[in-house]
């Protein structure tokens, strides 16, 4: 809270270089996509209780990650303008910026009592310059607690991938430590439309996406809290609504859930009567000519679900799941190839891709990652290091300012328990975290603002 | 068209004339031995069995004469054997292999640049000419320190790097060879800029718990061929010393020397110095004759520091802001090409064949009393020499060798690929070469090894080794991951 001095202090910069070199004057060019989220900066944070990194300089850790860095030269690479003006990645090795850090306390003790905004310096949080060329797009903070816990925070511009592809990169690396096969291994090839004709007008993202490049949102102080749910509570949540909605997700009922709630916090309307969430959902299975989950780039869509006021103030919680729930199963293809087409309608003279726009707000955003549940398992809880999975993983996204963003993850424990982080201005956070409705779930809550 | 042709059939000509006159003189004495040989037989031939008999007995031998007679066949050959110096054998040499953590790609190397000298882009320029002709690849390496921005160049990281490189190639050593630490008599331990207290040789002494009697000692501000002054001092020993094994360690520490200040003179060395290093085990006991590698024939030592252009010419200083760092002179190629031409009118006697020497004798006289204005004979080294191994300094060191002494591009390919895959690793890179050549396979019983250094001072030795054993390809060495991309194309400028 306030102008205190942060406890995280960094000690040290330095650059780790791949294993092999790449071959020379390759350049990856950004999809259209792919520049559509420039606006944003994605950052990722894994705690452990024992850092696997050890004496550091000499650590063979460190080569492992090398190694793991050499099948990934987009990473390693530089961003740089290609003949039309648009971004690419020359890939030409110069590394990724590791910084140290230490903070004074324990690793219980962060999750205790560090809040949201706290936690944003465990990962570096730098824009881009004007000259990217001696700028690493991608960077890892390792922060050192008191008695050998360690948050690993790695953070990227939007436009280099999403949060997915983030974290399958330390996934890949994880595995690679313990020497195992890298289940999804990193995919470069973008996706290709099919020889199908879009209609660009009546498509619902489209039309979304071109009201979002007219808004234009103050920028208000935000803040984050973190509520993690367990498995039987939400067991129980869904047993309750099973009538209404009998094949929510714990997704549908959590969005739905903390949407309620939050247009309630925000209080009524002026202009308009309606009240819209924007999804955001991962395409990489949705394509017929499914991606692989390794494909390394940007691969999600937003969408926007809308309810009149008078059906959100006497609304059950089963119905809005379940409008959330038709709206997410309902999500065709045909709304990626036509955002798609969209942005490349938007191109300027030349052959360049039109500014970025806020891609997450001004409306009220979900994030989904039910994706990184693969057979019960959450992939994101799944990077060992020693035997030992993450404590916590936190996820936050840059400018995504409008009226909050949330992102319902996975958990720890398995099967359907989520952690929920939900950004709003600070004033709506800490009304959240009284609020009834969401405390008699008993959700444990980590990094709150006070 | 008809011009050409008696040309080449001239220069045909010429190269089988030239052919049969080295066959002439190289084994003038065997082919003076034949003729004689057959005449003796002839002449045994003529004479008879019973001649001969009575040729034995008409020799009257009384006890005293055949008693004189072997006591001074025996004492002479007494002086004879104890005066030979005793031969040194190389039994075996290991080169480190730094951690590809440490890889300095071109990018990273040029980034850093920038970030650390962003007020002085001339500088930042100057670093990048000279990194697109240096002949170095991307996969040289620089010790961890360097890889902070800034760098953190302090005396822990510096004994850090040390540590990692001397017991890594002080390691490999002791495994190829089956040393143990104890049998260790002499150590060696040479590097040029780094030279704590207790000195490297303590270091290594104390780690590798070696006996209390061992002769240990430290040379430092040798430059780039204290390696071979170090063989040479081991030589030396081991004729003082029967039945030793001396351990000659040869690195460069780059931690603590990486210059940050902007002086262009002094810049360079940041583009050109790598990490690495190289630990080799001779011996003078008898039974490592047969498993050993080579055989040291000779060491020829050249200093140029009496002139005190050759003094100065690689001179550590500060510069005008304080910063310490190494700075090379405009007329280093001059310099060096003139302590090489010292040095090979001292190792020719040696090496050369008599064919050589006598074609060099009779240019020489002939410049002096018949015409001033012939061009001077510039022995054919390859006639000596199987192999070369020229210290990587640089790209401009190699091609200034490689046209003074006329050698061909596979020739000096150990060299260029060390520089290209190693850089400019200072003492050590002889090793890597040596490395290189046996890794290719093309090192064979009897082949002669020439390894030439340069360093500051002005200095410039050289080795001659000959091979004892064909020498087999092997797995735990710096090339086993990448012989097979070797030879590479350099090309003249990468474009960064």
């Amino acid at each position: 809270m306030g102008d205190q001095k942060s406890r995280v202090n960094v000690h040290s910069v330095l650059t780790q270089v791949s294993s092999r070199p790449s071959a020379s004057d390759e350049t990856y060019p950004l999809t259209r996509l792919d520049h559509a989220m420039g606006h944003h900066t994605i950052h990722v944070i894994f705690y452990y209780e024992k850092s696997p990194f050890g004496s550091f300089d000499m650590d063979p850790i460190r080569v492992t990650l090398s190694e793991v860095l050499s099948s990934y030269p987009p990473v390693t690479g530089r961003l740089t303008r290609d003949d039309a003006g648009n971004w690419a990645v020359k890939c030409n090795d110069a590394g990724v910026r590791v910084l140290r850090a230490r903070v004074g306390i324990t690793l219980d003790e962060w999750l205790r009592s560090a809040d949201g905004n706290e936690e944003r310096d465990l990962t570096v949080w730098e824009d881009m310059p004007e000259v990217p060329n001696t700028w690493s797009p991608f960077r890892i903070q390792l922060n050192d607690f008191e008695g050998g816990g360690v948050a690993i925070g790695l953070s990227c511009t939007h436009m280099h991938g999403d949060l997915t592809s983030l974290i399958l990169l330390f996934k890949a690396f994880s595995e690679a430590h313990h020497g195992q096969a890298i289940t999804f291994p990193p995919f470069f090839k973008p996706p290709a439309p099919p020889d199908r004709k879009f209609s660009v007008n009546n498509s619902k993202s489209t039309s979304y996406l071109e009201a979002k490049l007219q808004k234009q949102t103050p920028s208000v102080k935000m803040s984050t809290a973190t509520f993690k749910f367990s498995d039987s509570v939400v067991k129980q949540c869904l047993s309750e609504i099973h009538d209404k909605c009998p094949d929510a997700s714990p997704f549908d009922l959590l969005a739905a859930l903390f949407w309620i709630r939050v247009v309630h916090l925000k209080g009524p309307k002026h202009d308009d009567h309606t009240h819209s969430l924007s999804l955001c959902v991962d395409f990489r299975r949705l394509l017929q000519e499914p991606l692989p989950y390794g494909y390394f780039g940007n691969a999600l869509n937003f969408s926007l679900l809308s309810l009149n006021e008078e059906e959100m103030d006497c609304s059950m919680l089963g119905r809005v799941a379940e409008l959330v729930h038709c709206h997410v199963s309902g999500l065709k293809e045909e709304e990626f190839w036509a955002t798609l087409h969209w942005l490349d309608l938007q191109k300027e003279e030349g052959g360049k891709y039109a500014p970025p726009f806020a891609m997450y707000g001004p409306e009220f955003t979900c994030v989904s990652m039910e994706h990184m549940i693969i057979g019960d398992q959450p992939v994101m809880y799944s990077m060992n290091f020693d035997s030992a999975k993450p404590v916590h993983v936190s996820c936050h996204v840059g400018n995504a300012e409008g009226e909050g963003l949330i992102l319902v993850m996975p958990s720890a424990e398995a099967g359907l328990a989520r952690t929920v982080m939900v950004t709003l201005p600070e004033e709506e956070t800490a009304k959240l975290c009284e609020d009834q409705s969401i405390l008699h779930l008993k959700p444990t809550m980590l990094l709150r603002s006070i | 068209m008809p011009q050409t042709l008696p040309d080449f059939s001239n220069s045909v000509k010429l190269k089988y004339v030239k052919l049969g006159y080295q066959y002439l003189v190289n084994h003038i004495l065997y082919l003076l031995l034949v003729p004689i040989m057959v005449a003796i037989l002839i002449e045994v031939l003529r004479l008879g069995p019973d001649e001969i008999l009575n040729l034995w007995k008409s020799l009257h031998f009384d006890l005293v004469q055949i008693l004189c007679s072997s006591f001074l066949i025996i004492f002479i050959a007494t002086v004879y054997f104890m005066s030979k110096p005793r031969h040194v054998y190389l039994v075996d040499y290991a080169c480190y292999k730094p951690p590809v953590t440490c890889r300095v790609p071109f990018a990273t190397f040029m980034e850093h640049s920038r970030l650390i000298l962003k007020n002085n882009p001339k500088s930042v320029e100057f670093q990048m000419r000279i990194l697109e002709r240096s002949g170095l690849g991307e996969e040289t390496c620089l010790p961890p320190a360097i890889h902070y921005i800034p760098p953190t160049p302090t005396m822990e990281a510096a004994r850090g790097e040390a540590e990692l490189v001397i017991f890594s190639a002080m390691d490999s050593l002791l495994q190829k060879t089956g040393l143990k630490p104890k049998d260790i008599d002499i150590l060696i331990v040479n590097c040029s800029l780094f030279s704590p207290t207790p000195s490297l040789s303590a270091m290594v002494i104390n780690k590798y718990k070696l006996r209390s009697n061992i002769k240990s000692f430290n040379l430092s501000g040798m430059g780039c061929s204290a390696g071979l002054i170090s063989i040479d001092l081991a030589r030396d020993l081991l004729q003082v010393h029967p039945n030793s094994n001396a351990v000659v360690v040869s690195t460069e520490i780059i931690t603590p020397n990486y210059y940050q200040g902007n002086e262009r003179a002094m810049l360079l060395p940041n583009c050109l110095f790598r990490m690495g290093g190289a630990a080799i085990l001779l011996s003078n006991r008898r039974r490592n004759r047969s498993r050993a590698k080579y055989r040291l024939v000779h060491v020829v030592r050249t200093h140029k520091g009496a002139d005190d252009k050759a003094y100065r010419c690689v001179f550590e200083e500060e510069d005008k802001e304080g910063k310490v760092g190494i700075s090379l002179s405009k007329d280093l190629m001059a310099i060096a090409g003139e302590a090489l031409k010292s040095n090979i009118t001292t190792i020719g006697p040696l090496v050369l064949p008599a064919s050589e020497q006598l074609l060099f004798l009779m240019t020489l006289i002939g410049r002096k009393i018949f015409n001033p204005k012939w061009k001077p004979y510039i022995p054919d080294f390859k006639q000596a020499f199987e192999h070369f191994c020229i210290h990587a300094g640089g790209r401009a060191v190699i091609d200034e060798l490689q046209k003074n002494l006329q050698l061909s591009a596979e020739q000096v390919e150990a060299s260029r690929m060390t520089l290209h895959r190693f850089g400019n690793t200072s003492s050590s890179s002889l090793w890597y070469e040596m490395s290189y050549i046996e890794e290719k396979g093309r090192m064979k019983k009897g082949d002669r090894v020439w390894q030439i250094a340069f360093g500051s001072g002005f200095k410039c030795n050289s080795a001659v080794w000959k091979c004892n054993k064909t020498i087999k390809t092997t797995t735990d060495n710096p090339w086993s991951d990448c012989i097979d991309r070797y030879p590479v194309h350099i090309p003249e400028i990468v474009k960064l």
